[in-house]
Protein backbone atom coordinates (compact mmCIF):
# COMPACT_ATOMS: atom_id res chain seq x y z
CA UNK A 1 0.00 0.00 0.00
CA UNK A 2 1.23 2.96 -1.21
CA UNK A 3 1.06 5.54 1.85
CA UNK A 4 3.13 8.73 1.14
CA UNK A 5 5.59 9.20 4.14
CA UNK A 6 5.37 12.93 3.79
CA UNK A 7 1.16 13.15 4.58
CA UNK A 8 -0.57 12.57 7.19
CA UNK A 9 -2.41 9.07 7.54
CA UNK A 10 -4.84 8.75 4.97
CA UNK A 11 -8.07 7.27 7.14
CA UNK A 12 -9.89 5.95 4.02
CA UNK A 13 -7.69 3.49 3.52
CA UNK A 14 -6.84 2.51 7.05
CA UNK A 15 -10.82 2.16 7.62
CA UNK A 16 -10.34 0.21 4.50
CA UNK A 17 -7.69 -2.08 4.92
CA UNK A 18 -9.23 -2.85 8.69
CA UNK A 19 -12.15 -3.61 6.38
CA UNK A 20 -10.51 -5.87 4.41
CA UNK A 21 -8.94 -7.80 7.85
CA UNK A 22 -12.18 -7.87 9.05
CA UNK A 23 -13.55 -9.57 5.95
CA UNK A 24 -11.08 -12.16 6.31
CA UNK A 25 -11.87 -12.56 9.94
CA UNK A 26 -15.60 -13.07 9.33
CA UNK A 27 -14.86 -15.83 6.59
CA UNK A 28 -12.74 -17.39 9.09
CA UNK A 29 -15.24 -17.24 11.97
CA UNK A 30 -17.92 -18.04 9.78
CA UNK A 31 -16.02 -21.96 8.52
CA UNK A 32 -15.29 -22.34 12.50
CA UNK A 33 -18.84 -21.99 13.60
CA UNK A 34 -20.59 -23.60 10.95
CA UNK A 35 -18.35 -26.63 10.44
CA UNK A 36 -17.75 -29.28 13.00
CA UNK A 37 -14.41 -30.58 11.89
CA UNK A 38 -11.83 -28.21 10.21
CA UNK A 39 -12.73 -28.00 5.97
CA UNK A 40 -9.82 -27.84 4.09
CA UNK A 41 -10.85 -24.26 3.16
CA UNK A 42 -9.18 -22.20 0.07
CA UNK A 43 -9.24 -18.46 -0.44
CA UNK A 44 -11.13 -17.87 -4.58
CA UNK A 45 -10.55 -14.31 -6.02
CA UNK A 46 -13.82 -13.73 -8.54
CA UNK A 47 -13.16 -10.90 -10.80
CA UNK A 48 -14.26 -9.20 -14.06
CA UNK A 49 -15.66 -6.41 -15.53
CA UNK A 50 -19.28 -5.16 -13.75
CA UNK A 51 -22.26 -6.65 -15.35
CA UNK A 52 -20.78 -9.98 -16.52
CA UNK A 53 -22.45 -11.93 -13.61
CA UNK A 54 -20.12 -12.95 -10.70
CA UNK A 55 -22.73 -12.20 -7.76
CA UNK A 56 -25.77 -14.41 -9.81
CA UNK A 57 -23.22 -16.96 -10.22
CA UNK A 58 -22.37 -16.79 -6.78
CA UNK A 59 -25.53 -17.18 -5.84
CA UNK A 60 -26.77 -19.35 -7.94
CA UNK A 61 -24.66 -22.07 -5.99
CA UNK A 62 -25.59 -20.76 -2.85
CA UNK A 63 -29.48 -20.22 -3.12
CA UNK A 64 -29.84 -22.06 -6.27
CA UNK A 65 -31.55 -18.54 -7.39
CA UNK A 66 -31.17 -16.89 -10.18
CA UNK A 67 -31.59 -13.02 -9.83
CA UNK A 68 -32.14 -11.15 -13.23
CA UNK A 69 -31.87 -7.98 -11.59
CA UNK A 70 -28.29 -5.99 -11.42
CA UNK A 71 -27.22 -4.32 -8.31
CA UNK A 72 -23.68 -3.02 -8.67
CA UNK A 73 -21.41 -4.84 -5.84
CA UNK A 74 -19.40 -2.23 -3.66
CA UNK A 75 -16.48 -3.34 -2.14
CA UNK A 76 -16.26 -7.68 -1.98
CA UNK A 77 -18.48 -9.54 -0.29
CA UNK A 78 -17.27 -13.31 0.82
CA UNK A 79 -19.00 -16.05 0.79
CA UNK A 80 -18.35 -19.63 1.75
CA UNK A 81 -18.99 -22.41 -0.93
CA UNK A 82 -19.10 -25.75 0.45
CA UNK A 83 -18.37 -28.73 -1.81
CA UNK A 84 -19.08 -32.16 -1.12
CA UNK A 85 -16.38 -34.53 -2.70
CA UNK A 86 -15.14 -38.54 -2.97
CA UNK A 87 -12.28 -36.15 -0.16
CA UNK A 88 -15.48 -35.27 2.36
CA UNK A 89 -16.31 -31.44 2.46
CA UNK A 90 -14.13 -28.88 0.28
CA UNK A 91 -14.89 -25.18 1.17
CA UNK A 92 -14.23 -22.01 -1.29
CA UNK A 93 -13.94 -18.59 0.18
CA UNK A 94 -15.54 -16.85 -2.74
CA UNK A 95 -14.27 -13.08 -2.67
CA UNK A 96 -17.11 -11.37 -4.93
CA UNK A 97 -15.30 -8.15 -5.59
CA UNK A 98 -16.79 -5.22 -7.27
CA UNK A 99 -16.21 -5.39 -11.46
CA UNK A 100 -17.19 -1.38 -11.81
CA UNK A 101 -14.12 0.72 -11.37
CA UNK A 102 -15.75 3.49 -8.78
CA UNK A 103 -16.82 0.60 -6.34
CA UNK A 104 -13.64 -1.28 -6.71
CA UNK A 105 -11.85 0.18 -3.38
CA UNK A 106 -9.09 -1.81 -2.30
CA UNK A 107 -8.57 -4.13 -5.62
CA UNK A 108 -4.86 -5.32 -4.29
CA UNK A 109 -5.93 -5.66 -0.37
CA UNK A 110 -8.78 -7.98 -1.45
CA UNK A 111 -6.38 -10.56 -3.94
CA UNK A 112 -3.49 -10.68 -1.02
CA UNK A 113 -3.57 -14.80 -0.57
CA UNK A 114 -5.81 -15.86 -2.79
CA UNK A 115 -4.91 -19.17 -3.42
CA UNK A 116 -7.22 -19.90 -6.49
CA UNK A 117 -9.12 -17.24 -9.09
CA UNK A 118 -12.02 -17.10 -11.79
CA UNK A 119 -11.69 -14.39 -14.31
CA UNK A 120 -15.60 -13.76 -15.96
CA UNK A 121 -16.73 -12.22 -18.89
CA UNK A 122 -19.70 -11.97 -20.79
CA UNK A 123 -19.76 -13.36 -24.07
CA UNK A 124 -21.95 -11.02 -25.25
CA UNK A 125 -19.82 -7.51 -24.42
CA UNK A 126 -16.88 -7.91 -26.64
CA UNK A 127 -15.30 -5.32 -24.01
CA UNK A 128 -15.11 -7.35 -21.06
CA UNK A 129 -13.53 -10.08 -22.75
CA UNK A 130 -10.94 -7.22 -23.76
CA UNK A 131 -10.66 -6.57 -20.51
CA UNK A 132 -9.43 -9.87 -19.16
CA UNK A 133 -5.73 -9.18 -19.88
CA UNK A 134 -6.00 -6.54 -16.88
CA UNK A 135 -7.75 -8.69 -14.49
CA UNK A 136 -5.25 -11.45 -15.42
CA UNK A 137 -2.53 -8.68 -14.75
CA UNK A 138 -3.29 -7.54 -11.22
CA UNK A 139 -4.12 -11.30 -9.76
CA UNK A 140 -0.65 -12.71 -10.88
CA UNK A 141 1.19 -9.47 -9.66
CA UNK A 142 -0.87 -9.85 -6.18
CA UNK A 143 -1.06 -13.98 -6.01
CA UNK A 144 2.10 -15.00 -8.45
CA UNK A 145 1.31 -18.90 -9.95
CA UNK A 146 -2.42 -19.97 -8.79
CA UNK A 147 -5.36 -21.88 -10.83
CA UNK A 148 -7.20 -19.81 -12.46
CA UNK A 149 -10.25 -20.30 -14.71
CA UNK A 150 -11.89 -18.15 -17.39
CA UNK A 151 -15.10 -18.43 -18.17
CA UNK A 152 -17.19 -16.75 -20.78
CA UNK A 153 -20.80 -16.28 -18.99
CA UNK A 154 -24.33 -16.11 -20.58
CA UNK A 155 -23.35 -18.48 -23.86
CA UNK A 156 -27.34 -19.28 -23.18
CA UNK A 157 -27.95 -15.73 -25.26
CA UNK A 158 -28.48 -16.49 -28.96
CA UNK A 159 -26.67 -13.09 -30.26
CA UNK A 160 -22.72 -14.26 -28.96
CA UNK A 161 -20.22 -11.68 -29.60
CA UNK A 162 -17.40 -13.11 -28.41
CA UNK A 163 -17.43 -16.34 -30.41
CA UNK A 164 -14.99 -19.28 -29.04
CA UNK A 165 -12.42 -18.87 -31.90
CA UNK A 166 -11.66 -15.70 -30.70
CA UNK A 167 -10.82 -17.13 -27.43
CA UNK A 168 -7.64 -17.83 -26.93
CA UNK A 169 -6.16 -16.32 -23.72
CA UNK A 170 -6.40 -18.88 -21.73
CA UNK A 171 -3.80 -20.65 -23.79
CA UNK A 172 -1.05 -18.37 -23.67
CA UNK A 173 -1.23 -17.98 -19.79
CA UNK A 174 -1.64 -21.32 -19.12
CA UNK A 175 -5.79 -21.00 -17.59
CA UNK A 176 -8.54 -23.18 -18.04
CA UNK A 177 -11.42 -21.89 -20.27
CA UNK A 178 -15.17 -22.63 -19.53
CA UNK A 179 -18.40 -21.44 -21.49
CA UNK A 180 -20.93 -21.18 -18.48
CA UNK A 181 -24.78 -19.78 -17.82
CA UNK A 182 -25.50 -18.71 -14.44
CA UNK A 183 -28.76 -19.24 -16.32
CA UNK A 184 -29.42 -21.74 -17.57
CA UNK A 185 -26.73 -23.36 -15.34
CA UNK A 186 -24.56 -25.01 -18.49
CA UNK A 187 -20.99 -25.79 -17.23
CA UNK A 188 -21.95 -24.29 -13.84
CA UNK A 189 -20.12 -26.87 -11.61
CA UNK A 190 -16.97 -27.08 -13.79
CA UNK A 191 -15.04 -24.23 -12.73
CA UNK A 192 -15.19 -25.27 -9.09
CA UNK A 193 -14.44 -29.12 -10.29
CA UNK A 194 -11.32 -27.56 -11.89
CA UNK A 195 -9.88 -25.67 -9.24
CA UNK A 196 -11.39 -28.21 -6.37
CA UNK A 197 -8.88 -31.03 -8.91
CA UNK A 198 -5.83 -28.58 -8.54
CA UNK A 199 -5.88 -27.25 -5.09
CA UNK A 200 -5.75 -31.23 -4.06
CA UNK A 201 -3.78 -32.78 -6.61
CA UNK A 202 -6.31 -35.10 -6.78
CA UNK A 203 -7.07 -35.17 -10.96
CA UNK A 204 -9.40 -37.75 -10.34
CA UNK A 205 -11.82 -35.66 -7.66
CA UNK A 206 -15.81 -35.61 -8.16
CA UNK A 207 -18.51 -34.05 -6.73
CA UNK A 208 -20.57 -36.80 -4.47
CA UNK A 209 -24.09 -36.31 -2.82
CA UNK A 210 -24.58 -34.24 0.60
CA UNK A 211 -25.67 -36.27 3.24
CA UNK A 212 -29.25 -35.90 3.57
CA UNK A 213 -30.00 -35.54 7.37
CA UNK A 214 -33.52 -36.31 8.29
CA UNK A 215 -35.18 -33.01 8.76
CA UNK A 216 -36.70 -31.88 12.41
CA UNK A 217 -40.48 -33.04 12.91
CA UNK A 218 -42.44 -29.73 13.57
CA UNK A 219 -45.98 -30.12 15.24
CA UNK A 220 -47.85 -27.24 14.15
CA UNK A 221 -51.20 -25.52 15.94
CA UNK A 222 -54.35 -24.40 14.42
CA UNK A 223 -52.90 -20.33 14.44
CA UNK A 224 -49.90 -21.05 12.51
CA UNK A 225 -51.35 -23.47 10.15
CA UNK A 226 -53.77 -20.92 9.18
CA UNK A 227 -51.08 -18.45 8.77
CA UNK A 228 -49.23 -20.87 6.48
CA UNK A 229 -52.76 -21.34 4.49
CA UNK A 230 -52.94 -17.92 3.92
CA UNK A 231 -49.57 -17.08 2.67
CA UNK A 232 -50.18 -20.25 0.87
CA UNK A 233 -52.94 -18.25 -1.62
CA UNK A 234 -50.51 -14.95 -2.23
CA UNK A 235 -48.09 -17.48 -3.07
CA UNK A 236 -51.09 -19.12 -5.52
CA UNK A 237 -51.42 -16.15 -7.21
CA UNK A 238 -48.00 -14.76 -7.65
CA UNK A 239 -46.63 -16.83 -11.37
CA UNK A 240 -43.39 -18.52 -10.97
CA UNK A 241 -40.27 -17.54 -12.84
CA UNK A 242 -40.62 -17.65 -16.50
CA UNK A 243 -41.29 -20.97 -18.12
CA UNK A 244 -37.63 -22.85 -19.62
CA UNK A 245 -37.16 -25.44 -21.66
CA UNK A 246 -34.46 -27.47 -18.93
CA UNK A 247 -36.59 -30.61 -19.39
CA UNK B 1 2.15 8.07 -10.66
CA UNK B 2 3.86 5.03 -10.71
CA UNK B 3 3.52 2.11 -13.25
CA UNK B 4 2.30 0.43 -10.09
CA UNK B 5 -0.27 2.76 -9.51
CA UNK B 6 -1.06 2.96 -13.33
CA UNK B 7 -1.45 -0.66 -13.81
CA UNK B 8 -3.38 -1.45 -10.79
CA UNK B 9 -6.51 -0.39 -11.99
CA UNK B 10 -8.05 -2.05 -14.67
CA UNK B 11 -8.96 0.43 -17.60
CA UNK B 12 -10.66 -0.54 -20.90
CA UNK B 13 -7.03 0.46 -22.42
CA UNK B 14 -5.31 -2.96 -22.59
CA UNK B 15 -1.85 -3.79 -23.13
CA UNK B 16 -1.85 -6.59 -24.89
CA UNK B 17 -4.67 -7.56 -27.92
CA UNK B 18 -6.77 -10.32 -26.82
CA UNK B 19 -8.43 -10.64 -30.24
CA UNK B 20 -4.92 -10.84 -32.10
CA UNK B 21 -6.20 -13.78 -33.74
CA UNK B 22 -9.48 -13.21 -34.82
CA UNK B 23 -8.83 -13.79 -38.41
CA UNK B 24 -6.33 -16.85 -37.08
CA UNK B 25 -7.82 -18.65 -34.73
CA UNK B 26 -7.12 -22.01 -34.59
CA UNK B 27 -10.81 -23.28 -34.88
CA UNK B 28 -12.63 -26.90 -34.58
CA UNK B 29 -10.10 -26.79 -31.34
CA UNK B 30 -11.75 -27.22 -28.25
CA UNK B 31 -11.58 -24.58 -26.32
CA UNK B 32 -12.81 -26.05 -22.89
CA UNK B 33 -10.18 -28.78 -23.10
CA UNK B 34 -8.98 -29.90 -19.76
CA UNK B 35 -5.80 -27.80 -18.65
CA UNK B 36 -3.64 -30.58 -16.94
CA UNK B 37 -1.06 -28.68 -15.70
CA UNK B 38 -0.12 -29.77 -11.74
CA UNK B 39 -0.31 -27.04 -9.14
CA UNK B 40 1.38 -27.09 -5.79
CA UNK B 41 -1.77 -28.50 -4.18
CA UNK B 42 -2.87 -26.60 -0.92
CA UNK B 43 -2.96 -29.85 0.51
CA UNK B 44 -1.49 -32.94 1.87
CA UNK B 45 -3.86 -35.58 -0.19
CA UNK B 46 -2.58 -37.87 2.50
CA UNK B 47 -5.19 -35.67 4.95
CA UNK B 48 -7.72 -35.86 2.35
CA UNK B 49 -8.09 -39.34 2.37
CA UNK B 50 -10.86 -40.78 -0.04
CA UNK B 51 -14.13 -41.12 2.35
CA UNK B 52 -17.70 -43.37 1.84
CA UNK B 53 -20.12 -41.62 0.69
CA UNK B 54 -23.04 -41.64 2.29
CA UNK B 55 -25.99 -40.30 1.34
CA UNK B 56 -27.93 -41.21 4.71
CA UNK B 57 -30.89 -42.41 2.22
CA UNK B 58 -30.10 -45.78 3.17
CA UNK B 59 -32.42 -47.09 5.48
CA UNK B 60 -35.21 -45.72 3.04
CA UNK B 61 -37.03 -46.66 -0.42
CA UNK B 62 -37.44 -44.51 -3.15
CA UNK B 63 -41.51 -44.83 -3.40
CA UNK B 64 -41.40 -41.96 -6.54
CA UNK B 65 -38.95 -39.64 -8.31
CA UNK B 66 -39.52 -37.05 -11.30
CA UNK B 67 -37.24 -34.33 -12.65
CA UNK B 68 -38.47 -31.01 -11.25
CA UNK B 69 -37.19 -27.61 -10.68
CA UNK B 70 -38.20 -26.35 -7.09
CA UNK B 71 -38.98 -22.69 -6.24
CA UNK B 72 -39.02 -21.28 -3.03
CA UNK B 73 -41.86 -17.93 -2.09
CA UNK B 74 -39.86 -15.29 -0.38
CA UNK B 75 -42.86 -13.93 1.69
CA UNK B 76 -41.28 -10.57 1.86
CA UNK B 77 -40.20 -9.93 -1.09
CA UNK B 78 -43.42 -11.49 -2.90
CA UNK B 79 -41.79 -13.45 -5.45
CA UNK B 80 -40.42 -16.93 -6.25
CA UNK B 81 -36.76 -17.86 -6.05
CA UNK B 82 -35.34 -20.78 -7.35
CA UNK B 83 -33.66 -23.40 -4.89
CA UNK B 84 -33.15 -25.40 -7.70
CA UNK B 85 -33.25 -28.28 -10.62
CA UNK B 86 -32.47 -31.67 -10.07
CA UNK B 87 -34.10 -34.89 -9.14
CA UNK B 88 -36.73 -35.14 -6.48
CA UNK B 89 -37.99 -38.39 -4.76
CA UNK B 90 -39.99 -39.63 -2.40
CA UNK B 91 -38.24 -41.67 0.30
CA UNK B 92 -40.09 -43.73 2.29
CA UNK B 93 -38.85 -45.10 5.93
CA UNK B 94 -38.02 -49.13 5.71
CA UNK B 95 -39.37 -49.60 9.15
CA UNK B 96 -41.98 -46.75 9.85
CA UNK B 97 -43.68 -46.47 7.40
CA UNK B 98 -45.55 -43.01 8.52
CA UNK B 99 -42.01 -41.02 7.89
CA UNK B 100 -42.16 -39.90 4.46
CA UNK B 101 -40.06 -37.14 3.13
CA UNK B 102 -39.54 -35.26 -0.36
CA UNK B 103 -35.34 -34.63 -0.62
CA UNK B 104 -34.09 -33.03 -3.56
CA UNK B 105 -30.91 -32.56 -5.17
CA UNK B 106 -29.50 -30.14 -7.50
CA UNK B 107 -27.84 -31.76 -10.70
CA UNK B 108 -23.78 -31.51 -11.08
CA UNK B 109 -23.15 -30.24 -7.62
CA UNK B 110 -25.67 -32.71 -6.10
CA UNK B 111 -26.29 -30.37 -2.93
CA UNK B 112 -30.02 -30.82 -1.48
CA UNK B 113 -32.42 -27.91 -2.43
CA UNK B 114 -35.58 -29.26 -0.44
CA UNK B 115 -35.44 -31.79 2.39
CA UNK B 116 -38.89 -32.20 4.15
CA UNK B 117 -41.29 -34.45 5.64
CA UNK B 118 -44.46 -34.96 4.38
CA UNK B 119 -47.37 -34.77 7.07
CA UNK B 120 -50.77 -35.10 7.66
CA UNK B 121 -53.11 -32.78 6.78
CA UNK B 122 -50.82 -31.70 3.97
CA UNK B 123 -52.26 -30.77 0.23
CA UNK B 124 -50.99 -29.38 -3.08
CA UNK B 125 -52.65 -26.29 -4.72
CA UNK B 126 -52.31 -24.82 -8.15
CA UNK B 127 -50.57 -22.11 -9.13
CA UNK B 128 -51.54 -19.40 -11.75
CA UNK B 129 -50.88 -19.32 -14.93
CA UNK B 130 -49.25 -23.05 -14.75
CA UNK B 131 -50.78 -26.21 -15.50
CA UNK B 132 -47.98 -27.95 -14.47
CA UNK B 133 -47.06 -26.63 -11.12
CA UNK B 134 -47.86 -27.54 -7.80
CA UNK B 135 -47.65 -24.82 -4.54
CA UNK B 136 -47.43 -26.03 -0.73
CA UNK B 137 -46.34 -25.19 3.04
CA UNK B 138 -44.21 -27.42 4.94
CA UNK B 139 -43.21 -26.46 8.54
CA UNK B 140 -39.15 -27.46 8.25
CA UNK B 141 -37.59 -27.60 5.29
CA UNK B 142 -34.46 -28.53 6.38
CA UNK B 143 -32.03 -26.63 4.39
CA UNK B 144 -28.47 -25.50 4.19
CA UNK B 145 -28.19 -26.86 7.99
CA UNK B 146 -30.96 -25.54 9.01
CA UNK B 147 -34.74 -25.74 9.45
CA UNK B 148 -37.39 -23.28 8.05
CA UNK B 149 -41.20 -22.84 7.60
CA UNK B 150 -41.44 -22.26 3.47
CA UNK B 151 -43.67 -21.63 0.96
CA UNK B 152 -42.60 -23.95 -1.86
CA UNK B 153 -43.42 -24.81 -5.61
CA UNK B 154 -42.41 -27.47 -7.67
CA UNK B 155 -43.00 -27.33 -11.52
CA UNK B 156 -42.56 -30.11 -13.65
CA UNK B 157 -41.55 -31.43 -17.65
CA UNK B 158 -45.31 -31.28 -18.49
CA UNK B 159 -49.12 -31.53 -16.63
CA UNK B 160 -48.82 -35.19 -17.16
CA UNK B 161 -46.18 -35.18 -14.51
CA UNK B 162 -47.51 -32.54 -12.43
CA UNK B 163 -50.59 -34.73 -12.03
CA UNK B 164 -48.64 -37.83 -11.33
CA UNK B 165 -46.86 -35.67 -8.50
CA UNK B 166 -50.07 -34.41 -6.99
CA UNK B 167 -51.83 -38.24 -7.13
CA UNK B 168 -48.72 -39.56 -5.28
CA UNK B 169 -48.06 -36.85 -2.91
CA UNK B 170 -51.92 -37.35 -1.94
CA UNK B 171 -51.39 -40.98 -2.17
CA UNK B 172 -48.39 -40.42 0.65
CA UNK B 173 -50.45 -38.08 2.76
CA UNK B 174 -53.23 -40.89 3.44
CA UNK B 175 -50.14 -43.54 3.98
CA UNK B 176 -48.54 -40.98 7.17
CA UNK B 177 -52.40 -40.37 8.11
CA UNK B 178 -53.40 -44.44 7.95
CA UNK B 179 -50.12 -44.71 9.84
CA UNK B 180 -50.64 -42.97 12.29
CA UNK B 181 -54.14 -43.68 13.91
Amino acid sequence: MNVPLHSVPDWTIILAALFIFHKNFQASQHNKNIMSADVPTAKLILVGDGGVGKTTFVRRHKTGEFEKKYIATVGVEVHPLKFNTNRGLLCFNVWDTAGQEKFGGLRDGYYIQGQCAIIMFDVTARQTYRNVPTWHRDIVRVCNVIPIVLVGNKVDVMDRKVKPKQINFHRRKNLQYYDISAKSNYNFEKPFLWLARKITGDVNLRFVEDAALEPPEVAIDLETMKRYEEELDIAAVAPLPEEDNDF
Amino acid sequence: MSEEDTLAKPTTQTTENVEESETGGDEGANIEEENRTAFQPLFNLEQLPEVETKTLEESEDVVYEVRAKMFRFDVEAKEWKERGFGQLKFLQNKEKKDKVRILMRRDKTLKICANHFILPGMNVKPNVGSDRSWVYNTPADFYDDQANPELLAVRFANPEKASEFKAKFEEMVKQVEEARK
